[in-house]
C-alpha cells in the first residue's frame, strides 16, 4: 500500500514537471538553460525516500524528458544522467537531518554538471547540435536556476511526501 | 549495510539500462525498440502537453517581461510577477488580436501561393540545454499533417515535421544545426543549400555556384523538395546579411538573417499540399512599389493583396 502510494506520488510528480518544463518553462525566453524543472523534482524525491527511489525517478523523469515531444536528441543520455543525480543526491548528507543549504547546494551543481554532462557526452557521440561558446553559459545559469527551484520546491515535496507517504518516514 | 548493497545494484541496473538504450539509439533511432518507446512517451505526454499548452499559451505572451528574471534581483522579479499577474487579464485580449493579425498575415501569405494548409499553435519548446531547435505543434495526423511537411508562419518558412503523432506534430525549425533547406536567390536563381547555425538569428548558406553575385540584402527563398516533401517551393527564408569567402573560392557561403524569429513563434502553418496552377515565380525585394509585376510576395508588408487588385480590371472585360 504504502508502495503504490508512494510510486503514484513520483509518477505524478514527475509527469506534471516534464509537462511544465516543455510547455511553460522552455517557451518562456529565460536567458540561457531553460529552468530544470524534472532535475530539481527529481532531487527532492530524492532528499524525500532516499537513493533508491532517486535513482529510478531520475531514470523515469530522464526518460519522459527523453521521448516528450519535441524531443530531438539520443534518446537515453538524460536518463543516465539524471540516475546518477537522483542516486548521489539520496546519499549527500544525513537523510534524518540535512540541512537546506547542503540540498540546495547540491541541486544545484547536479544542475549545471547535468548539462556539461549531456553537452560532453553529445559531443563524444557526434551530436553536432552543440554549441561549444553557449555551453558555460548554460552551466551557470542551469545551475542558477535549479538553486531557485529547488528552494521552493524541496520543502514542499519533502511536505507533500509526508503527509501522502507517512509510513516512509516512520523511524 | 544491506541498504546500500541494493541501492546500488539498483543504480548499476539503470545505468546499464540507460546506456543500452543511447547505444541502440544511436544504431538506428528510426526504426526499432527506441522508437517504439519514443512513440510510447509522445502518446502519454501529447495529450498533457495539449491540455498544458491551452492552458499556459496565452499566458506565455507574458513571457517578455518574465524573461529577465535570471539576472535582476529578486525584488524585481516578485514585483514583476505580481505585475503579470495583474495584466493577464490584459494580456489576454491584446494576445488575441496578435493571434488575429499572425493568422491573417498567414491568410496572406498562402493565398498568394495556392499552399494549402492546416493553421496549428506552437504549443511546447525543447529545453536550451539540448541545444536543438524543435517545438512541438497542435496538429497532428488527426489534421492531415505527416512528417516532413513545410510549416510556415506569416513571415515565411518556420522547418518541417518530423515526427507525428495523432493530436500534435514536432516541427524541426530551419535554425537547428541539423536542418538544411535547399534554397535559390531570388532574382539571380543563383541555388544553394540554407542549413542552421544552431543560434536563432543566423543561417548559413552554401552557393552551389563560386562565382556568384550576391548582394547583401538579396532575398532567399526555398527551392522546393521532389513532390513538394519535405519543403514546398517558393516560401521566403531570410535575406543575405553578409557574404563569407572571397569570389571564386571553391565553396562560398553567406550569412542569412532568417526571417522568422524561431523565440516567438506562436501560430503557424503545416502545408498539406500545393495547388498544381501555384506560381513558382521567384519573390520581388521587399519593399514592392503597387505597380511591379503579378508575382507579388512580400513577407514583411500588408500589401500582399494588390496583384489581386490590379488583376481586376482585366476579370470584368471577361463576358
Amino acid at each position: 500500500m504504502m508502495v503504490i502510494r508512494r510510486i503514484l506520488l513520483c509518477a505524478v510528480l514527475l509527469l506534471l514537471a516534464v509537462v511544465l518544463e516543455v510547455t511553460l518553462l522552455a517557451p518562456l525566453p529565460f536567458p540561457g538553460a531553460t529552468p530544470p524543472l524534472v532535475l530539481v523534482t527529481v532531487a527532492a524525491l530524492s532528499f524525500a525516500f532516499g537513493p533508491n527511489t532517486g535513482a529510478v525517478c531520475g531514470f523515469i523523469g530522464g526518460l519522459l524528458l527523453d521521448t516528450a515531444p519535441p524531443a530531438a536528441g539520443t534518446l537515453g543520455i538524460t536518463a543516465l544522467l539524471l540516475t546518477l543525480v537522483g542516486y548521489l543526491l539520496g546519499r549527500l548528507g544525513d537523510p534524518n537531518d540535512r540541512p537546506l543549504f547542503l540540498s540546495v547546494g547540491g541541486t544545484a551543481a547536479a544542475g549545471g554538471l547535468v548539462v556539461l554532462g549531456a553537452a560532453i557526452l553529445g559531443g563524444l557521440l557526434g551530436n553536432p547540435r552543440i554549441q561549444w561558446g553557449d555551453v558555460p553559459v548554460m552551466v551557470i545559469t542551469a545551475a542558477l536556476y535549479a538553486a531557485f527551484l529547488a528552494v521552493l520546491l524541496i520543502p514542499l515535496i519533502q511536505r507533500l511526501s509526508r503527509r501522502l507517504v507517512p509510513e516512509a518516514f516512520a523511524r | 549495510m544491506r541498504d546500500g548493497r541494493t541501492n546500488r545494484i539498483v543504480l548499476a541496473i539503470l545505468v546499464l539500462l540507460s546506456i543500452t538504450l543511447v547505444i541502440i539509439d544511436l544504431r538506428g533511432s528510426s526504426s526499432g525498440p527506441t522508437a517504439a518507446i519514443r512513440s510510447a512517451g509522445a502518446a502519454v505526454l501529447a495529450p498533457l502537453e495539449r491540455v498544458s499548452g491551452a492552458i499556459f499559451g496565452p499566458l506565455l505572451s507574458l513571457g517578455d517581461s518574465l524573461g529577465s528574471l535570471g539576472e535582476k534581483d529578486q525584488q524585481i522579479a516578485d514585483l514583476t510577477a505580481e505585475n503579470a499577474r495583474l495584466r493577464a487579464d490584459l494580456d489576454l485580449v491584446a494576445n488575441e488580436k496578435a493571434r488575429v493579425a499572425e493568422l491573417d498575415s498567414l491568410l496572406g501569405l498562402v493565398g498568394n501561393n495556392g499552399y494549402v494548409t492546416v493553421p496549428a499553435q506552437v504549443i511546447a519548446v525543447g529545453p536550451a540545454q539540448g541545444f536543438a531547435w524543435t517545438v512541438t505543434i497542435d496538429a497532428g495526423t488527426r489534421d492531415g499533417v505527416e512528417p516532413q511537411m513545410s510549416v510556415i508562419s506569416g513571415a515565411g518558412l518556420v522547418g518541417r515535421t518530423i515526427s507525428v503523432t495523432p493530436t500534435t506534430a514536432t516541427v524541426l525549425l530551419i535554425v537547428d544545426a541539423t536542418s538544411s533547406v535547399g534554397a535559390r536567390l531570388a532574382g539571380t536563381s543563383q541555388i544553394g543549400i540554407v542549413s542552421g547555425s544552431g543560434r536563432q538569428d543566423a543561417l548559413q548558406m552554401q552557393l552551389l555556384d563560386p562565382l556568384a553575385v550576391v548582394d547583401v540584402g538579396d532575398i532567399v527563398v526555398s527551392f522546393g523538395s521532389e513532390a513538394d516533401r519535405p519543403y514546398a517551393p517558393g516560401i521566403p527564408i531570410g535575406t543575405v546579411l553578409e557574404m563569407r569567402g572571397t569570389e571564386g573560392q571553391l565553396t562560398r557561403s553567406a550569412l542569412i538573417q532568417p526571417y522568422v524569429d524561431v523565440s516567438r513563434l506562436d501560430i503557424v502553418g503545416v502545408v498539406l499540399r500545393v495547388d498544381e496552377r501555384a506560381p513558382r515565380e521567384p519573390l520581388p525585394m521587399p519593399t514592392p512599389t503597387p505597380t511591379t509585376d503579378d508575382s507579388v510576395l512580400s513577407p514583411q508588408t500588408d500589401d500582399s493583396v494588390i496583384p489581386e487588385e490590379s488583376a481586376a480590371p482585366d476579370e470584368t472585360a471577361v463576358p
